[in-house]
């Protein structure tokens, strides 16, 4: 598995991550933050996601993100989530979901995008 | 004027004999500068024996003077270790270059006498040495290293107790003897937490952590909040505390915090009368789990109740039997662990960059 080299932000809002495989993955803010791992947003025993798209203001972002040890990071969310700790292996896991979640959007009429 | 790469090949041809390895790759030399025909460059100490250690300085100025444009060289001794760093600063408790927890799985192998007997070790080599006892719920480094002072507050935080050259400070510092710590997980990380930053650490090479058995919060706050550089996982020869002591390597392989080594300790009881050893606890624990896990086996501490007599006394058996197999086996592991925090920190990966 691939180690990130840098976490950059992509865009406004979006997380760019330099592995060191060469690869840049830009993770859409959104897709992060639904796919956020804390007992609050998944449930511990089931695996179930709890959080879902309509439970979260229509723009929602990072505002700080953090080391936590060598192993992850941790982000402070604009709807004042912070408590996912995103290892490298869950946002390695995750690159490779960002286009069928974008495949997935059904954009509301009263959409920003 | 000489290259980079002959000196650094006029290096490697410098051997450490106690580790068969050459220097550069040991990560013993620091600060190498090369200004026209001028060397310089610390070489870091790894023991305290003074012979051993200029013998090496010898055979390191003799390998540079050996390079074609070399014409002067100094090579300074230095006890100091470098630290690795996590470039953000964060999690780095400042002035502090090296943070080692001591972990067990198991209670009850002597991870507490370990860790003063290694701290002490380490502060004879002329390194800057701090110990926190982190084991909360049964604190003994005050008692084994002879602490008979509670700590004093100084200008930012507390100070820490020197004993035996080494700067303590304990979680039964603060609490009443006649006292248990009866705490949920919150509270335990808290106090952690306080201690490591409140504490005037002052300048440290090693600060060693004697954490509490198992893998529980105070373990986990340690990792996700201090940058650590590695831990040492203490065991005993017997299978069942070899099984747990791999349950404390799976959690810091988890949290990404590199293993350092093993010690096995009460690894046999030597009698006094004929020599003869009993593998009391059975023997090949801690090797299989070295093996396994590719980490090295730092030392195999014999059971002596001369290790547990100066533990009771105050004064650990390094400084009061150096010539016991015991202590000499503490000072071995110390030497081992000083070499292995050199590797690292001179082959550390960049710490990721967060620019959010």
């Amino acid at each position: 598995m691939p180690k990130p080299i840098r976490i950059n932000r992509h865009g406004a809002h979006d997380i760019a991550i330099e592995w060191d495989n060469g690869q840049t993955v830009a993770y859409p803010a959104r897709f992060v933050r639904l796919n956020c791992p804390c007992a609050q947003c998944e449930d511990e025993v089931t695996g179930k996601r709890i959080v879902q798209d309509s439970m979260l203001p229509i723009l929602t972002y990072p505002t700080k993100i953090e080391h936590v040890g060598r192993y992850a990071i941790q982000i402070f969310w604009s709807d004042s989530h912070s408590t996912g700790l995103f290892t490298w292996e869950k946002l390695w896991e995750l690159a490779d979901k960002i286009d069928d979640w974008k495949g997935s959007i059904k954009l509301p009429k009263h959409s920003l995008q | 004027m000489p290259t980079q790469e002959q000196v650094q090949d006029a290096l490697r041809e410098v051997i450490d004999p106690a580790f068969g390895k050459d220097i550069v790759s040991l990560g013993l030399v620091q600060a190498l500068k090369i200004a026209d025909g001028r060397v310089a460059l610390d070489l870091q100490i790894v023991r305290s024996s003074a012979d051993a250690n200029n013998n090496l300085k010898q055979q390191v100025e003799r390998a540079l003077k050996g390079v074609a444009g070399v014409e002067a060289v100094e090579v300074r001794l230095t006890p100091h270790a470098r630290s690795a760093g996590t470039g953000s600063g964060q999690g780095e408790l400042p002035g502090v270059a090296n943070v080692i927890p001591i972990a067990s799985g198991k209670g009850g192998v002597g991870k507490s006498t370990v860790s003063a007997n290694l701290a002490v070790a380490l502060a004879q080599t002329g390194a800057r040495v701090g110990l926190l006892d982190a084991d909360v719920y049964g604190p003994s480094i005050p008692m084994i290293m002879g602490a008979t002072e509670a700590p004093q507050r100084g200008g930012r935080g507390i100070m820490p107790v020197i004993c035996h050259g080494v700067k303590i400070i304990s979680t039964g510092f603060f609490t009443k003897p006649d006292q248990a710590v009866v705490w949920r997980g919150p509270m335990l990380s808290k106090m952690l937490t306080d201690l490591a930053r409140q504490v005037e650490w002052g300048e440290l090479d090693y600060l060693l952590v004697d954490l509490p058995p198992g893998t529980g919060d105070v373990q986990l706050t340690l990792c996700q909040q201090v940058a650590l550089t590695g831990a040492v996982i203490v065991t005993t020869p017997q299978p069942v505390a070899a099984a747990i002591a791999e349950k404390s390597i799976i959690m810091f392989e988890q949290l990404k915090t590199p293993i350092l080594g093993i010690i096995e300790n009460m690894a046999y009881f030597e009698s006094r009368k004929t020599g003869e050893r009993e593998l009391i606890f059975g023997a090949g624990g801690a090797a299989t789990l070295a093996h396994k896990w590719k980490t090295p086996l730092l030392a195999q501490i014999p059971l002596a109740t001369t290790v547990r007599e100066t533990s009771d006394g105050g004064t650990p058996i390094v400084l009061a039997d150096p010539d016991a197999p015991a202590a000499k086996a503490f000072v071995e592991a110390a030497a081992k662990l000083v070499v292995e925090v050199a590797m690292k920190n001179a082959n550390a990966e960049k710490p990721v960059e967060i620019n959010f």
